[in-house]
């Protein structure tokens, strides 16, 4: 603890108090109050190695030692507000879930180039826009005009 | 280190991209599938020359009558011979019409054997044994001393059409490892030769080739001055007199 | 471990266990054992436990012997079962109630036996055995579940899957897979192939098949169908060792009628439905026994239906008719079901054009111009698509009008409909197999009935059996000889100057098959009795054997003739001035008279309806129970698998309604009624799925007194994909015809 509040001071010293407040803020400390899983995930960083940080801006950790194994990865998610778990994109999945220890950025250089999309995180629950809906259900905007069978135009003489 | 790793894998996945034109169908000269193409269509007429023709006939004679389709190796062969080393798909479909098969059956088989090839060859077909014996005397230093030399890849023809380089498995030759075969289609189904030179160096097979070029023969077998055939180098060192019979056996009797 | 290893542990331990003399040898040598030379000896020793399980065979497996004597007994599993020499150990398994796992074997294909997954471990044998190729020996102990079968499944499995891609959620056939399935029951739960999976490249098979061959696992069952049933040698196996893959070598495009069965036999996801890919996952769907109704064999298929959508129809198992196969047509034209539809009642006004009205509306005028006219005047014409119940129903509606002229199409005007044996395929489809000459006259079997030509030509396959051809010049899958292209050739036989009709006297079994596209000519009935004459000179009609044949072509034709569907006179249509069309659209309308009021009742806009004043929109075969029968005389039903479209309404409701709009009410409200008028005029309708064959023979008829013309026959069905008004508005069958039929 004494560390953490030297590094600190040592921040504050180098670049002013509005910066280091703005960088808090930033980095969700203050979001700790009201989030306990934050608060948590931010005390579990103390001693940790970031391994990487992904292009969403996730930051990956791990702690060897006193942790417990299995309980030795965890991810920082970078939203604060609202994360879940599809935020990981595929290449971090593996090391985060140990079933690869080669780290996302390892993977990325592996990966050949030929297919495979963006990751999209799943905003299923985040409000209807957001769910697909088969074509014919009513909530389904662009494809109301669908029918089951096409019906034959009395137009031709 | 897991940096290495990485880096390595990298690598091996790069090399595996990069061979699989060349190597992945390494066993024959074509693919398993027949791409039209203005020298290679089943369009063009094909027949058996006159002389072969009566080839076809004494081929067939071998077999029972009901039983034509037994003859399609040799008559792929003969084929490919007249051919200048390769079938088109319409001299497959003259073999299918002689035995009175559909001409998928005959394509099954052009395409099981790599014997015979479905795409344009040289007038000499080099073929370089790579199985294991050869190989570890020295097969592939003797592919690359060739392909350096005509200045082509595996399976492609030169430019004027005289060679091409291509792969064999085990020709049986591993006593006098490493071999490669010649096929000569310079001179027709006449005058098709397909000779072993064995006891090849780089140097050795280059000479080789440039022999052939300037329309010589050179002699097949072994290519070391200091054997004859498969015998020892420098002379034979058991087997002086004449053999015995085994004791067990009475040769006479059989 | 290796596998000869444990072979031999096993074989060790169960030979210690089985003889006795060898029990307290340590040394093992060859034992000189009674009971090991004789098998059969050893095998009564050993009896079974009493506490087996009774076994019911595999999939109704059922075993005929032929020869008692040839009857043996093995033991699968310790369980002993009788068959007859020459079957296989896997039939052997089957009929013992095993089921093993197999990709390369069909019971209708011959053995390759390439796949290896129907490994089992027999007592004695070294090593384990493939069972489909295996011939099942005397006193044989076949071992299905112990460990070396469990392992060689496993490790053929794991090869299989090699190079198999895991791409089960988007390939079609996950979820009816049989790899995924066996690989779930048999196979390891991980691999141990690290390398690059082996790759294939698509082949084009036409617009029917989509091949994925990246998927194949080179069991050549494909191949194998594509040669020895449908008879077109396209198909084959390239290259060698890993390279190895299915293809035609050339760009070529599988012109069968019965290709959409590799889809069926494939048991992995590389040939599946174009139509129906990425349509559906098969498990959302419901499946509905029904039949056929696009030609006359009547195949017996399942509608797997979604909601109100046909996604794909799939035949079933009925080995009389259709074994297991059914014909492209059959198979893929339910897209027309989805297009081109009635679904209004309209009425042409008098400006020409058609407008939706009620039921009411259209009923009400149907019936006042049917008052307004003679008798005479009505005609009513049943479609080739129309079940039993609704002509029965339009025949009882018109007969109360006072009109006896009621026919259905395809039927020519002198249809012969009393002796049933004059209109059916008298031997019946399976029957096609015993005979050893077949005469086609004027019929073309590969387009006019696929399933009746696959019979022919497994016939011909396997007994050499001789075709005679007497027609135009026209496609075989089977070898054949075309005698001539009229009647006249017809007439030499008859006279005995041909030299096919040696081959037809000194037949066994010979079969005359003759087309239905001959009941639209005019010397129909001289045609007729000239064959007659054939039968009787030939011998072919006998009391164990009655060979001479009619094939007809449309789904209606036998049921309607069952019913007594004649039309009174000849030239009704010309004078008609209310026509009735129950769904007829391959009716010529040219001689209709143009002040002729005419209704069209049916499903889809196709031809008639252009010339119609009302339409009344009726439910298509998909939507509907009704009766069919085919072509030899086996009422099926359909039944509905999905529901009518807009207001259309069945058949013989409409009919129905509108008697009680014209005052003449029909007796019957429901199906089960109508069927019971049914009984009284043709009771063989009410006999579901049984063949009815018929009871007098040709022979009976009185010789007719005309002459053949010496018009060539013709072909009946000119386009095989486009036959009746859902076909023709079909995408899938417009494909076909643009790539697959040689113009």
């Amino acid at each position: 603890m004494a560390s953490v509040l030297k590094g600190a001071l040592k921040s504050i010293r180098e670049r002013g108090l509005g910066n280091f407040l703005r960088e808090l803020r930033e980095e969700g400390y203050l979001s700790c109050l009201a989030d306990g899983n934050l608060l948590q995930t931010k005390i579990h960083n103390i001693g940790a190695t970031l391994v990487g940080v992904d292009k969403f801006g996730n930051k990956y950790y791990e702690k060897l030692g006193e942790t417990q194994y299995g309980r030795h990865r965890w991810v920082e998610y970078a939203l604060k507000d609202r994360y879940n778990a599809s935020q990981v994109p595929a290449e971090w999945h593996g090391w985060l879930h140990f079933i690869t220890d080669h780290t996302g950025d390892e993977l990325l250089m592996l990966k050949p180039k030929r297919y495979g999309v963006e990751h999209k995180e799943n905003l299923s629950g985040e409000g209807d826009e957001y769910i697909y809906h088969s074509k014919g259900h009513s909530l389904n905007p662009g494809q109301r005009d669908w029918t089951r069978y096409r019906a034959w135009e009395p137009t031709k003489p | 280190m897991l940096a290495r790793l990485a880096t390595q894998r990298l690598l091996e996945i790069r090399q595996a991209f990069r061979q699989i034109p060349q190597t992945s169908r390494s066993l024959s000269t074509a693919l398993n599938y027949h791409l039209d193409s203005p020298d290679n269509n089943p369009d063009l007429p094909w027949e058996f020359t006159d002389a072969n023709k009566a080839k076809v006939k004494e081929i067939i004679s071998h077999y029972p009558s009901n039983y034509k389709q037994s003859a399609v190796i040799p008559l792929l062969d003969l084929a490919q011979q007249q051919h200048g080393g390769w079938l088109p798909v319409s001299a497959m479909n003259a073999v299918a019409k002689v035995i009175e098969v559909a001409p998928i059956r005959v394509y099954e088989v052009a395409t099981f054997y790599s014997m015979f090839n479905r795409s344009k060859v040289g007038k000499y077909h080099l073929l370089v044994c790579g199985t294991t014996p050869c190989m570890i005397r020295g097969s592939r230093e003797i592919e690359d001393a060739l392909l350096k030399h005509l200045g082509v890849k595996r399976n492609e023809v030169t430019k004027d059409g005289m060679f091409s380089v291509g792969e064999m498995e085990c020709m049986g030759c591993c006593v006098n490892a490493p071999m490669i075969t010649v096929a000569d289609y310079s001179n027709g189904s006449e005058g098709y030769t397909y000779n072993y030179y064995e006891d090849a160096t780089p140097e050795r097979v280059v000479e080789i080739v440039e022999l052939l070029r300037r329309g010589e023969k050179p002699p097949r077998g072994t290519q070391n001055p200091k054997r004859i055939n498969c015998g020892p180098e420098g002379g034979n060192t058991t087997l002086f007199g004449e053999p015995k019979a085994p004791p067990c056996r009475d040769l006479d009797a059989c | 471990m290796g596998l000869g290893l444990l072979a031999s542990r096993a074989l060790r331990s169960s030979r210690i266990f089985t003889s006795p003399v060898s029990r307290n040898a340590i040394v093992r040598t060859i034992v000189s054992t009674p009971e090991l030379q004789n098998p059969e000896a050893s095998a009564a020793a050993q009896s079974p436990p009493e506490d087996l399980p009774i076994r019911t065979p595999v999939a109704g497996a059922r075993v005929e012997f032929t020869n008692p004597d040839d009857a043996i007994e093995v033991f699968v599993d310790g369980y002993p079962v009788k068959i007859p020499k020459g079957m296989t150990v896997l039939q052997a398994c089957e009929l013992a109630g095993v089921d093993i796992p197999r990709f390369c074997y069909h019971s209708r294909l011959s053995i390759a036996g390439n796949c290896r997954m129907c490994l089992v471990e027999v007592e004695k044998s070294p090593k384990p055995v493939a069972s489909c190729a295996m011939p099942a020996l005397p006193g044989m102990k076949i071992k299905t579940d112990t460990p070396i079968a469990k392992k060689a499944r496993e490790g053929v499995m794991e090869f299989l899957l090699m190079n198999h891609p895991l791409d089960c959620p988007i390939c079609d056939q996950g979820g009816e897979c049989d790899l995924q399935d066996q690989s779930m029951a048999f196979g390891s739960d991980r691999g141990r192939f690290t390398e690059m999976k082996r790759s294939v490249v698509d082949k084009n098979l036409g617009p029917l098949v989509k091949t994925v061959m990246t998927r194949c696992i080179q069991c050549t069952r494909c191949v194998r169908f594509a040669t020895e049933v449908a008879g077109v040698q396209d198909l084959g196996m390239l290259g060698r060792g890993s390279g190895e893959e299915i293809g035609t070598y050339v760009e070529k495009l599988m012109t069968s009628e019965l290709s959409g069965n590799v889809i069926d036999i494939c048991p992995v996801g590389a040939l599946t439905s174009k139509p129906f890919a990425f349509k559906a996952r098969n498990w959302e769907l419901k499946g509905t026994e029904s039949i056929d109704v696009t030609d006359a064999v009547g195949s017996n298929i399942r509608i797997d239906s979604r909601g109100p959508e046909v996604m794909r129809i799939l035949p079933r198992l009925n080995e009389d008719i259709n074994e297991e196969w059914i014909s492209d047509k059959t198979r893929f034209f339910y897209d027309g079901l989805k297009r081109q539809r009635l679904n209004d009642p309209m009425i042409r006004g008098a400006d020409g054009r058609f407008k939706a009205v009620s039921w009411r509306d259209a009923l009400a005028v149907v019936a006042e111009v049917i008052h307004q006219v003679k008798p005479e005047e009505i005609v009513g014409v049943a479609g080739q698509l129309s079940d039993a119940e609704s002509m029965m129903a339009l025949k009882d509606f018109l007969n109360k009008m006072g009109s006896n002229n009621i026919w259905c199409e395809g039927n020519g005007m002198h249809p012969n409909a009393d002796l049933r044996s004059g209109y059916l395929l008298n031997n019946g489809i399976s029957g096609l197999e015993k005979a050893d000459v077949f005469l086609l006259v004027g019929t073309q079997p590969r387009v006019e009935a696929a399933m009746v030509n696959a019979r022919i030509r497994k016939t011909v396959r396997e007994t050499h059996a001789k075709v005679g051809y007497i027609g135009p010049p026209t496609d075989f899958n089977y070898d054949y000889q075309h005698l001539g292209t009229g009647p006249q050739t017809l007439t030499e036989i008859a006279e005995g100057r041909h030299p096919f009709y040696s081959a037809l006297s000194n037949a066994k079994n010979p079969v005359i098959i003759v087309g239905a596209g001959i009941f639209e000519r005019n010397d129909k009935d001289a045609i007729f009795s000239v064959v007659e004459t054939i039968a009787k000179k030939g011998n072919i009609i006998r009391p164990d054997w009655n060979g001479l044949n009619v094939l007809l072509l449309n789904a209606a034709q036998a049921a309607s003739l069952d019913l007594g569907l004649v039309p009174e006179s000849e030239h009704s249509i010309e004078s008609a001035k209310f026509v009735y069309l129950m769904g007829a659209d391959d009716v010529s309308l040219e001689k209709v008279p143009s002040d002729a009021f005419v209704v069209y009742q049916g499903h889809h806009g196709d031809q008639s309806v252009y010339r119609a004043n009302v339409i009344l929109p009726a439910a298509a075969f998909t939507e509907k129970e009704g009766t069919y029968v085919n072509a030899e005389g086996c009422a099926q039903q359909t039944l509905p698998a999905v529901p009518t479209v807009g207001d259309a309404r069945d058949d013989w409701k409409i009919i129905r309604a509108l008697s009680e709009v014209a005052g003449v009410r029909l007796p019957y409200d429901t199906l089960g009624a109508i069927r019971n008028r049914i009984r009284t005029v043709a009771p063989n309708l009410l006999h579901m799925d049984e063949r009815q064959p018929a009871t007098f023979s040709a022979l009976l008829k009185p010789e007719s007194g005309n002459k053949t013309s010496s018009t060539p026959f013709g072909t009946a069905v000119e386009n095989f994909y486009m036959t009746n008004s859902i076909t023709r508005a079909s995408k899938i069958m417009a494909q076909c015809t643009a790539m697959l039929l040689k113009k």
